[in-house]
């Protein structure tokens, strides 16, 4: 181990040989989602004319706006190494009370009242997870499936099973329709929005006491602990953020399908764990940054819509889907193994 | 050692192997015989365990040659290794816990040896072999470290091992444990078993060993004759300089009662009482599982107490958690580096300002200048041998890895440092490196409270020696008048 010290003579030529495949490898698999991006496009817009048309960018645009705010909640619970399954029940609860609000309370009011519940719906994950003490990934996982099908449950109540459509409000719907379809010159309101959380969520990653007790505890636990990093916080802190982000993504969706159905949450559950890992963020935590999440969710994104413009049926898209998760995961431990040893 | 006798049973030659930025092996060349126990040591990172993991098909050679038993052996797999006779045991040993006895040792092969009853029944034979009394129906999860260590000894008898390697098998044995090790191990050696022993105790090598290699940063050193080699040519091979002494004088500053501890109970310990001075180095001895590092423990808010009182400088205070201890200016460095203190996919740096993250931060953010700064002063006070504070703190060697945590602790400046197995897998030069720091903590007025399985250690830096056993405080020594003799028997008062 103290060989940088010292001169390597002889083995020096093969070893520097060594590193540089192994850098380069290196490179190369640290970008495999910029390049998997970048040959998506390059190959669709040959194939496929339809791809490069500004309807069918719009309609990329629009589906990343949606997945990526739960996507980027999800990122800080899975580094910190825990999982969140309840999203898909947080945005049907929140679009069904955010919707249906709008005519007793106004529209500003009811957007308010949705991401507190987003907020309420986290908080009560972190509670229970710690109220139970289960601190390893698997019992997050069955615990917040549970509270999913809880939140879920609730919509469900709530409305009666019947899907609310915001286009027959009778109040002004104004700020959906500007949320939806809004934008300050060129830019649209929806991806200011996205970008404001990303720099926010991107600077608390990477600059503040929380980010790093996230990134520590999914990275060891007890050595965590034991080094005084309030790990209860972190976690309470964690659910928190996921439960917020996911309630924003959903006033977005709301505003741009104009419905709020008791069952639309369901699909947000996988693909937005999907985004994190294919991103390159360890499921087993301590690695991950909400950047890389973005380029997971626009590689997934755009994966769906060149296959749905090639024709492909939506069954054989969820068995890619599940190639490219096993294969991100695949592709991380093997990293792991080689870092590891 | 260089003749070539046919009775080698392995030949390695010239063997080399590169990882990323290390040079791991350099050209060993390495022959083990026929029923000889032949000792390896080197400090940490000197290439062993890396020359073991080639053997056993972990790892593959970039280049040389290893004959095993007049084969070559090329691209072998673990399983291969032990079909030919070809064993290792590991210091974290393999067993499943939730298994038994006899299928532990014959796992994957029930079929080929009848079934249930045949497992049991060759087990039994293959235990008693080795004098061994363990029930094979009894689960291994119930038996001690040493009794697992016997059920590695026999699933390595029951491949026909003709070689049997043994990582540092000593470091959870008891004196007594042991002794049965070795026992054992001369036993195969009669049965004409060459035998691989890998530590870290020079008294091992003396007392057991036929042949002893040195290894030191990817080289062989030397290979000799035990009788033919002093203690301290060993050591100098080992760390590349001669070292005058192994242990510093004890330090000599102790003070005023600065901790007392009253009536910590919980399930293991009973009405332990505890006072420490300011400036003084308190050795904690017991067998593992006396309670030793569950009293440390408790201290430090790690674990749940049904009830405890601790008073700093007098005055009463609170511990739930670790978060309590720190801010009480306690620190802990555990016992387990790797699971309760290393984060090891992370940079040095972070390791070490861990515990100072609070102290790092305003408003929630934390200044990265001033962590570098930080990290930087502990890797140049503690000479922490590393590429560069940014370095994964993986690639650092067990000593240098737990100057880290130390530095990661003595950022904070607690007045009482807890050490659980300070110097447990670290290597001569950096053990002696610790125990100067220990004498500089306590000389600038902290305290420390010292836990470990190596007697000496504790005999040779401690003001005061306690001794715990079956969860109780069952005697208090002066090491410089107590014999070690006197301190263990008090240890093992009720085991």
């Amino acid at each position: 181990m103290k060989l940088w010290q010292k001169p390597l003579n002889s083995h020096k030529k093969t070893m520097d040989n060594k590193m540089t495949m192994q850098s380069i490898t290196k490179i190369v698999r640290n970008n495999l989602i910029l390049a998997g991006i970048a040959v998506l496009i390059i190959v669709t817009s040959l194939v496929e004319p339809k791809f490069l048309t500004s309807a069918n960018i719009e309609n990329i645009i629009r589906q990343f706006g949606t997945l990526i705010f739960v996507a980027l909640g999800m990122t800080f619970v899975i580094m910190a190494g825990f999982i969140d399954l309840s999203v898909g029940g947080i945005i049907s609860l929140v679009a069904v009370v955010t919707v249906t609000l709008i005519d007793k309370v106004g529209q500003g009011p009811a957007i308010i009242v949705g991401i507190t519940i987003g907020l309420i719906c986290g908080l009560l994950n972190s509670f229970l997870i710690l109220s139970s003490g289960a601190l390893t990934q698997a019992e997050a996982l069955f615990l917040t499936y549970g509270m999913s099908l809880v939140f879920g449950a609730v919509a469900l109540i709530y409305t009666q099973g019947v899907t609310q459509f915001l286009t027959y409000s009778k109040t002004d719907i104004s700020l959906f329709n500007t949320i939806n379809s809004g934008s300050i010159g060129i830019i649209s309101i929806s991806f200011i929005i996205f970008i404001v959380c990303l720099l926010i969520l991107y600077i608390v990653e990477k600059r503040t006491y929380i980010g790093r007790s996230i990134v520590v505890v999914g990275g060891n636990k007890v050595a965590a602990r034991l080094a005084g990093i309030p790990i209860s916080k972190t976690i309470v802190f964690i659910y928190a953020v996921s439960g917020v982000m996911t309630a924003i993504g959903t006033v977005i969706l709301v505003a741009r399908v104009t419905l709020a159905s008791p069952v639309m949450g369901i699909p947000y559950m996988a693909n937005a764990i999907l985004s994190v890992v294919v991103g390159g963020t360890a499921l087993i935590g301590g690695k991950g940054s909400v950047l890389w999440t973005v380029m997971g969710t626009l590689l997934l994104i755009l994966m769906g819509n060149c296959l749905n413009l090639m024709g492909v049926s939506t069954y054989i898209q969820y068995m890619l889907k599940g190639a490219i998760l096993i294969l991100a995961i695949w592709l991380d431990n093997r990293k792991q193994f080689s870092e590891g040893n | 050692m260089e003749n070539n006798n046919a009775d080698a049973i392995l030949k390695i030659k010239e063997v080399s192997k590169v990882f990323p930025g290390v040079k791991a092996l350099d050209r060993v060349s390495l022959d083990v015989f026929r029923g000889t126990i032949h000792g390896i040591v080197g400090e940490n990172g000197a290439g062993k365990s890396t020359l073991m993991k080639i053997l056993s098909g972990v790892y593959q050679k970039d280049d040389g040659e290893i004959v095993f038993d007049g084969n070559k052996i090329e691209n072998i797999t673990p399983i291969q290794s032990m079909n030919m006779g070809l064993s290792i045991i590991y210091q974290e040993l393999n067993l499943i816990n939730t298994m038994s006895v006899g299928e532990n040792i014959f796992l994957g092969r029930f079929g080929e040896m009848g079934g249930r009853t045949g497992v049991h029944a060759k087990a039994r034979i293959l235990l008693d072999s080795i004098g061994c009394k363990i029930d094979t129906q009894k689960q291994v999860s119930e038996l001690s470290v040493s009794d697992k260590q016997m059920i590695e000894i026999a699933k390595a008898l029951s491949f026909d091992s003709k070689l049997i390697i043994m990582d540092e098998p000593s470091s959870s044995l008891t004196a007594d444990e042991m002794k049965q090790l070795i026992e054992i191990i001369h036993d195969l050696k009669n049965k004409g078993i060459a035998i691989i022993y890998i530590t870290h105790k020079l008294d091992e090598i003396f007392n057991f060993c036929d042949v002893v290699t040195v290894m030191r940063d990817g080289h062989v050193i030397d290979t000799r004759a035990v009788n033919a080699i002093s203690r301290n040519e060993m050591i100098s091979m080992m760390v590349g300089r001669t070292i005058e002494n192994e242990y510093p004088p004890r330090p000599n500053c102790v003070g005023e009662t600065i901790l007392e501890i009253k009536n910590i109970n919980t399930k293991k310990l009973k009405n332990v009482h505890l006072t420490i001075k300011k400036g003084e180095i308190l050795g904690l001895v017991g067998l593992v599982g006396a309670g030793r590092t569950e009293v440390v423990r408790a201290l430090f808010g790690a674990d749940k107490v049904h009830k405890k009182s601790i008073q700093i400088d007098g005055e009463s205070v609170r511990i739930n958690n670790p978060i309590d201890a720190i801010n009480n200016g306690l620190a802990m460095v555990p016992e387990d580096r790797k699971i309760q203190g290393l984060l090891l996919q992370f940079a040095v740096e972070k390791n070490i300002s861990l515990a100072s993250l609070g102290k790092l931060s305003s408003y929630g953010f934390i200044n990265e200048k001033e962590e570098g700064k930080i990290s930087e002063r502990q890797i140049k006070s503690l000479n922490i041998k590393t590429p560069s504070a940014k370095t994964k703190i993986q690639m650092l060697s067990g000593g240098n890895q737990q100057k880290t945590i130390l530095g990661r602790w003595l950022e904070i400046k607690p007045k009482i440092l807890i050490l659980d197995e300070p110097t447990k897998g670290v290597d001569v030069g950096a053990k002696y490196e610790i125990y100067l720091l220990m004498k500089k903590i306590v000389e600038e007025g902290g305290s420390i409270i010292l836990i470990s399985s190596e007697l000496p250690e504790v005999l040779h830096m401690s003001n005061r020696v306690v001794t715990i056993c079956d969860g109780r405080i069952n005697g208090e020594f002066d090491p410089s008048q107590a014999s070690a003799d006197e301190i263990m028997a008090k240890a093992f008062e009720f085991a």
